[in-house]
């Protein structure tokens, strides 16, 4: 019997870390759109804040494209 | 090759996803401490919203083609379909609908168990325990592990319970969980086995084969419908249950279960052999 640990371990590698940075990219977008509004309530300027925040989303929006990409066979 | 492809991958899928799960969750309420609750509540119920939905296409790529795969190696190897050929549309149709109609059909008690009978998920948790489930599924799918989505998101959601502080993960539901999958690997053996057995008698083998399993369809939603599940009152308690005796001792002081008393049994005397 041989087991593939390197394969286990890429598994490991992979799924942790692209759970980590999913989330990191969504909460922090999360937190910046909402500290742009807060700060735009009080009168200031969130607009680079917001587009930061924006871009974030963004990007967390296009990991789940990838998956799906990665998912339905029929697009590779 | 069984136990580095299917056993060993079932075990590690899991934990692994229950790592990454616990670390994103961690994170996630770290990141947006200091955001007010609603704005970050409705951020990550969009977050929750894709997850989930990954988690459902992954779902159906992955166990529904375990399903398709047998039904065509079937017909393949009874050579009413030429080898080398994909799944007849008609496979593809009545796998998908046994698939979306059981989860439609049975899924608001797998979600109550899910989404509070082991932890109470909250949005952030939900974002988290689906990235991970998602992204473990898919990596080990890429290396050709057989998985079960669910095996994997209970994994997830239990880390999510670890990695948010204050929340109360029931590990006493979730061994019960784990010991229902044991038993289902010989019990489906066993059942497979016996099926085979009947059907390997020829037509009326099958015919008495299909009735037996409608019978226990039947039976199983009977017992369904006695402390039946639904959009209505799905997220009003964690407990699920089947038969009420089976109620654990440890809630028995919650008023929401509302188990009934055990009727007495008359105990009729037997009158007795004299053998």
């Amino acid at each position: 019997m041989r087991v593939d640990w390197a394969a286990l371990g890429i598994v490991a590698v992979v799924s942790i870390a692209t759970s980590v940075i999913f989330t990191i990219l969504l909460a922090t977008g999360i937190r910046l759109v909402s500290a742009a509004k807060i700060k735009s309530n009080e009168g200031g300027s969130g607009t680079a804040t917001v587009s930061l925040g924006y871009v974030l989303l963004g990007i967390a929006g296009l990991l789940v494209l990838f998956g799906i990409y990665l998912i339905v066979p029929q697009f590779h | 090759m069984i136990v580095s492809k299917v056993l060993l991958p079932a075990i590690v899928a899991p934990l692994v996803a229950g790592i990454g799960a616990a670390l994103a969750t961690r994170l996630a309420y770290r990141i947006t401490r200091k955001t007010p609750s609603a704005q970050s509540n409705s951020g990550f119920k969009y977050g929750q919203a894709f997850t989930a939905s990954m988690v459902a296409l992954a779902h159906g790529t992955s166990d529904g083609q375990k399903t398709m795969g047998v039904i065509t190696l079937v017909l393949i190897a009874a050579n009413l379909q030429p080898s080398g050929t994909g799944p007849p549309l008609w496979v593809i149709i009545t796998a998908g609908l046994a698939i979306g109609l059981g989860t439609y059909s049975g899924g608001w008690r797998i979600m109550r168990t899910m989404g509070k009978g082991i932890v109470e998920i909250e949005t952030p948790q939900g974002a988290a325990s689906g990235a991970a489930t998602s992204a473990t599924i898919l990596a080990s799918a890429h290396l050709g592990f057989g998985l079960s989505t669910t095996h994997v998101s209970t994994g997830s959601i239990l880390g999510s319970g670890v990695g948010r502080e204050g929340a109360e993960v029931r590990w006493s539901v979730a061994r019960r969980m784990m010991v229902a999958w044991l038993l289902t690997l010989p019990g489906a053996a066993l059942v497979g086995g016996l099926a085979a057995l009947l059907a390997g008698q020829g037509v009326p083998g099958v015919i008495a084969l299909m009735l037996l399993l409608a019978g226990a369809c039947l039976v199983i939603y009977v017992f369904s419908r006695r402390h039946r599940i639904t959009h209505a009152n799905v997220t009003d308690s964690h407990e699920v249950l089947v038969l009420a005796a089976a109620a654990p001792t440890a809630y028995d002081d919650d008023p929401r279960l509302e188990v009934p008393p055990k009727p007495k049994k008359v105990r009729r005397p037997k009158a007795k052999s004299a053998a």
